[in-house]
């Protein structure tokens, strides 16, 4: 949908230098001995009232759109006030998208697309963050600069440019060229600087006077520590490429190419559109996406916990 | 419906391949077919490309398609459906890369600026005969003044609609549904007496520059190098608006709201008027069947003459297979395929004397009948008010801020206007 | 400062020995796809910038003509100004609710992981849903206006989607109702890499809960709230999509919503576009998007030499 949540944000190479009060070895908690006596921990009635009304300003409107897709033809889609609950209620819409547009085939070029760049941002972002964090080199600065000014490049107006680059590599109509420019993202890239310079120091020395060299120290010591960014950076890359509407639209032009935002758009009508088809299409493009969320999330909880890191 | 094309070609498409002749030296003779407009040697594939028809109308083109590869041995059509959001992105990504589908389903803003950067074969200097095929009003539609008078499109399927009313809300504010209104200012009166009275309101969007036409505000000068819409009468129509809008005679929110937004009020039963098009009435009943009941259809509301939108299939001057494409869109807008489409599809033909058709002239008794009969007679006289010069989205989204920003008392609206002349004039100049 | 210095000198010692090709062989990658995919692409439009190019036409060399229509645009002061304010009132709310959230559903159990899915909803749900949700809410007759005047808290409904300021704020409030879930998850994971010892630590000092936020929590994230600054600073000032679909596609009453990508997605794109013109337009937004960053990282680093 909207970019505004997936920025290509810029981010300071000195001020995340700065560290992490993890990094701090040891480090005791700053705080001052208190009156009061022993509280209970977090989990109280008040955190779960805060979690249910969040749960309705969030994820309330959901409903919507899935009561939307389960409306039949008797009803009003437009009566005010909205009615929540439809009066005549068919999974019919459902059957209608699946019917009228190749779901399965569209869904399949979609995965294969954010397959690539699922991969390609974490192998790259990882790498990359790596270098940016804890390699010493002299063009560092000069690389850190250009992925934050790359993620300030305001994507509406190279567009189409980037469609001649494509064009001219011969990738226009294929899921590669669909893929090519999320490959990696610069915001990726700076997550993981971050998260590469959140690990202590001294994790890493004790691997140098033992001899590793950078790929040894990347692979076993660094990227263990940070397996919880890394998910996240899937589970961006994952979003960003499944939810991609105008670049898949001007690059693929056969239909069995289409990813499922692009396929999803045909059932707009041709004059006019039923919204109730339109949120079945909607609800249907939005269950991988929390899947993968659900699947993911033990990941970017656990983190570090798991990875024995004490201070 | 393969066979009734397959059938209703045999008999209209005859002797297709004729001799080659060179098409690209503009000699495109004959014409006395209308589905053999060229006379270079027809064969060789092509790329035909559409907005949004796949999903309803996937049949009918696949078999137009068969039947036209079928007559034209050695031919071959590939057809790409584009989907209904970005199809200006796709268009002009083709374009900037010189790669137009040979074929293409365009309105004349699009033809327009694709003619002036020399991207679409001139029609009527490959067959002058062709204008004779179509409605004056479809072929003036596609003939751009302001780029010498070439005719840069087939024209295709026309679309005009009555008024829609919704007599609920007439009755609350004590009107008479029998007596709805037919001119502007019966329109602007009765808006003006529905504001006193209840709280809906008549009129749910700003004008449009197809309205400042329908006015019968001058748009352009005579050889369509400047925009006129700034003269006395544009801004009457803008006093017009101002003064409902100061009378409460529609809502602040109606000040950003696009065809849609208009629609969707309407829907809600909170608009007195609708300028609808020839599918509304089947929107509304699937959709809103609570207005749907009570609806009523009048003629369009005009000063001069009734708008129309109008979409053309025009031909890329890069294309390989110059005739082919030429022939194919000679096809496709021949009057069988056009009467099949818009019966197909409740739009209607452009080609000359297919409205006199019984289907369009008959009333079956039925809504949908009433309505096409009554539409077909407007399309006789409609006009593509919308000026193809006017380019596409940021002059109208240029004029409707300058109005609103009238309405709202910021400016004038002869500021208003002149604001937006300057803006789509200085459009007009980057191009030429 | 000085540890600073001392952090430098150790790393130095240990950092040195690595051959010179193999920073570049962990960044390479990344750096040929950006390179090529956006900064090469850019520099076109930098270029295009100066002349008075459009979407079909080359164009010729103009020189600064481009920017000073750019300043006599009553539109691009509209633009700048609301992409301004965009900033100034999202990114404090995103840098420090999602934060809130996250601590209040990092956890194990099922429960905890069913409130986290279903706050990421938001991030995931198409426009025009978000677009007709809002819109319903918010609308002269939408659910807001009708509630508070049946409750007869109100006379006259709030014109949320009509008056300008209004409008800037409801899509402010869109855009935090989105952001909180998307960068929920980027706290999440920097939660997980504080020390749990600090925690316990907190608790047996008898430590409440504002105060363990305050004292463990912010400062255990800390590098991870200036970056969600940065991310969100870019992605507010370049606000399009929530006020794009609370105003039906449209920048507003009188375009006074208009925002700096609306304004070179309006230019730049379509058949008609003035690339040239959008070029310049992007121009100006990059460098006023660097001004900012290079303004934050000043006031951070001040912040950072207090603490």
């Amino acid at each position: 949908m909207t970019t505004t949540h997936h920025p290509d944000a810029g981010t300071d190479p000195r001020a995340t230098a700065t560290t992490d009060s993890t990094r701090t070895p040891g480090g005791a908690p700053q705080v001052r001995p208190s009156s009061h006596p022993r509280r209970p921990r977090p989990g109280t009635i008040a955190r779960y009232i805060a979690l249910v009304v969040m749960l309705i300003v969030l994820a309330g409107p959901l409903l919507w759109q899935l009561s939307l897709s389960l409306k039949g033809p008797d009803d009003d889609l437009y009566r005010r006030p909205p009615q929540l609950i439809p009066s005549d209620p068919t999974l019919g819409n459902f059957a209608d998208v699946i019917d009228r547009i190749p779901v399965l085939a569209f869904v399949a070029n979609s995965f294969i697309v954010a397959a690539i760049v699922i991969g390609g941002n974490i192998v790259l972002a990882t790498a990359a963050g790596f270098a940016l964090a804890r390699l010493r080199w002299k063009l560092r600065p000069v690389a850190t600069a250009v992925f934050v000014a790359a993620m300030l490049v305001p994507l509406e107006a190279i567009i189409i440019a980037q469609f001649l680059l494509v064009r001219s590599m011969g990738l226009t109509d294929t899921l590669l060229g669909v893929a090519l420019p999320m490959l990696v993202t610069p915001l990726n890239v700076l997550l993981m600087r971050n998260a590469f310079l959140g690990i202590p120091d001294e994790m890493e020395e004790a691997a140098v006077v033992d001899g590793a060299n950078a790929w040894q120290r990347f692979w076993r010591i660094c990227v263990p520590q940070v397996k919880g960014v890394i998910s996240v950076v899937a589970i961006f890359a994952f979003v960003g490429s499944w939810n991609d509407f105008l670049w898949p639209l001007i690059i693929l032009t056969s239909e069995q190419n289409y990813t499922l935002t692009v396929g999803l758009n045909y059932l707009r009508g041709t004059f006019y559109d039923d919204p109730r088809l339109i949120a079945a299409g909607t609800i249907i493009a939005l269950i991988p996406i929390l899947a993968l969320f659900v699947a993911m999330q033990r990941y970017f909880m656990r983190g570090l916990e798991q990875g024995g890191i004490k201070g | 419906m393969t066979q009734k094309i397959t059938r209703r070609t045999a008999l209209t498409g005859t002797a297709a391949t004729v001799t080659a002749l060179g098409v690209s030296s503009c000699g495109i003779g004959g014409g006395s077919s209308e589905s053999d407009p060229g006379s270079g040697e027809i064969t060789g594939s092509i790329r035909f490309q559409t907005w949004n028809l796949k999903g309803e109308y996937e049949e009918y083109f696949t078999a137009l398609i068969d039947a036209f590869t079928e007559e034209n041995p050695g031919t071959e059509v590939e057809w790409i459906d584009q989907p209904a959001e970005g199809y200006q992105d796709s268009l002009s990504a083709d374009a900037a890369a010189g790669n137009l589908p040979d074929v293409v389903d365009m309105g004349p803003e699009a033809a327009y600026s694709l003619a002036s950067a020399g991207m679409l074969l001139d029609l009527a200097e490959a067959d002058p005969a062709l204008a004779d095929q179509f409605m004056p009003s479809a072929w003036d539609a596609m003939t751009f003044s302001g780029l010498g008078g070439g005719t840069y499109g087939f024209p295709w399927y026309l679309n005009t609609g009555p008024s829609f009313f919704n007599t609920a809300l007439f009755e609350e504010a004590g009107l008479d549904p029998q007596a709805l209104p037919e001119t502007y200012e019966e329109l602007f009166e009765q808006a003006a007496a529905m504001a006193e009275i209840s709280d809906a309101s008549m009129i749910g969007r700003l004008p449009a520059i197809e309205t400042f036409g329908t006015y019968g505000v001058q748009l352009m000068n005579e050889d369509e190098t400047a925009f006129t819409f700034n003269e006395p009468r544009g801004v009457e129509l803008l006093e017009h608006y101002v003064d409902l809008y100061q009378g409460q005679g529609f809502t602040e929110e109606s000040l950003n709201a696009l065809q849609t937004g208009e629609l969707d009020s309407f829907k809600a039963g909170e608009l007195g008027w609708l300028p609808g098009s020839s599918y509304t009435m089947q929107e509304l009943r699937d959709t809103a069947p609570d207005v749907y009941e009570s609806v009523a259809v009048a003629p369009a509301i005009t000063d001069v003459a009734p708008n129309m939108y109008i979409e053309s299939l025009t031909v890329s001057a890069q294309s390989e297979n110059q005739s082919t494409a030429l022939a194919f869109a000679a096809f496709v807008s021949n009057p069988e395929n056009q009467m099949e489409f818009a019966k197909q599809a409740a739009v209607f033909p452009s080609t000359a004397g297919a409205l006199e058709d019984e289907y369009f002239t008959e009333d079956d008794g039925t809504d949908d009948g009433a309505i096409r009969v009554q539409s077909a007679a407007q399309v006789k006289e409609a006009v593509a008010w919308w000026p193809p010069a006017f380019s596409g989205e940021s002059s109208a989204e240029f004029l409707r801020e300058q109005i609103a920003q009238a309405v709202l008392g910021q400016t004038t609206p002869q500021e208003a206007l002149d604001a937006a002349v300057d803006y789509a004039d200085q459009r007009i100049e980057t191009r030429s | 400062m000085p540890r600073r210095a001392a952090d430098r000198r150790r790393r130095s010692r240990h950092w040195a020995r690595s051959p010179w090709f193999v920073p570049l062989l962990f960044s390479g990658g990344a750096l040929a796809v950006v390179l090529v995919m956006t900064i090469f692409p850019f520099f076109n439009t930098l270029a295009l910038s100066f002349t008075d190019a459009t979407m079909l036409r080359d164009g010729r060399f103009i020189g600064l003509d481009n920017f000073r229509e750019l300043l006599s645009d009553a539109r691009f002061g509209t633009a700048l100004l609301n992409s301004t304010l965009y900033v100034v009132v999202v990114v404090p709310l995103i840098v420090l609710l999602p934060l809130i959230l996250a601590t209040l559903v990092a956890g194990d159990g099922k429960l905890l992981g069913f409130f986290r899915t279903a706050y990421y909803v938001p991030v995931v749900m198409s426009a025009v849903v978000v677009g007709l949700i809002w819109t319903n809410l918010l609308e002269r007759r939408g659910l807001i206006n009708e509630t508070l005047q049946w409750l007869q808290v109100l006379t006259e409904p709030i014109p949320f989607l009509t008056d300008r300021w209004l409008l800037l704020f409801a899509a402010m409030f869109v855009t935090v109702w989105m952001g909180l879930g998307y960068y929920m998850v980027i706290y999440l994971a920097a939660l997980a890499s504080i020390d749990p010892s600090l925690y316990d630590a907190a608790a047996m000092d008898g430590a409440g809960v504002v105060r363990t936020f305050m004292a463990v929590t912010m400062p255990g994230v800390r590098n991870t709230m200036m970056l969600v600054a940065m991310f969100s600073s870019v992605a507010a000032f370049r606000v399009f999509g929530e006020v794009y679909v609370l105003t039906d596609g449209t920048g507003g009453p009188g375009g006074g919503v208009v925002t700096m990508t609306m304004l070179i997605q309006r230019e730049g794109t379509g058949l008609q576009a003035r690339t040239g013109y959008a070029g310049a337009i992007s121009l100006v937004m990059f460098v006023v998007l660097a001004v900012l960053l290079m303004l934050q990282i000043i006031v951070q680093n001040r912040e950072g030499r207090k603490a």
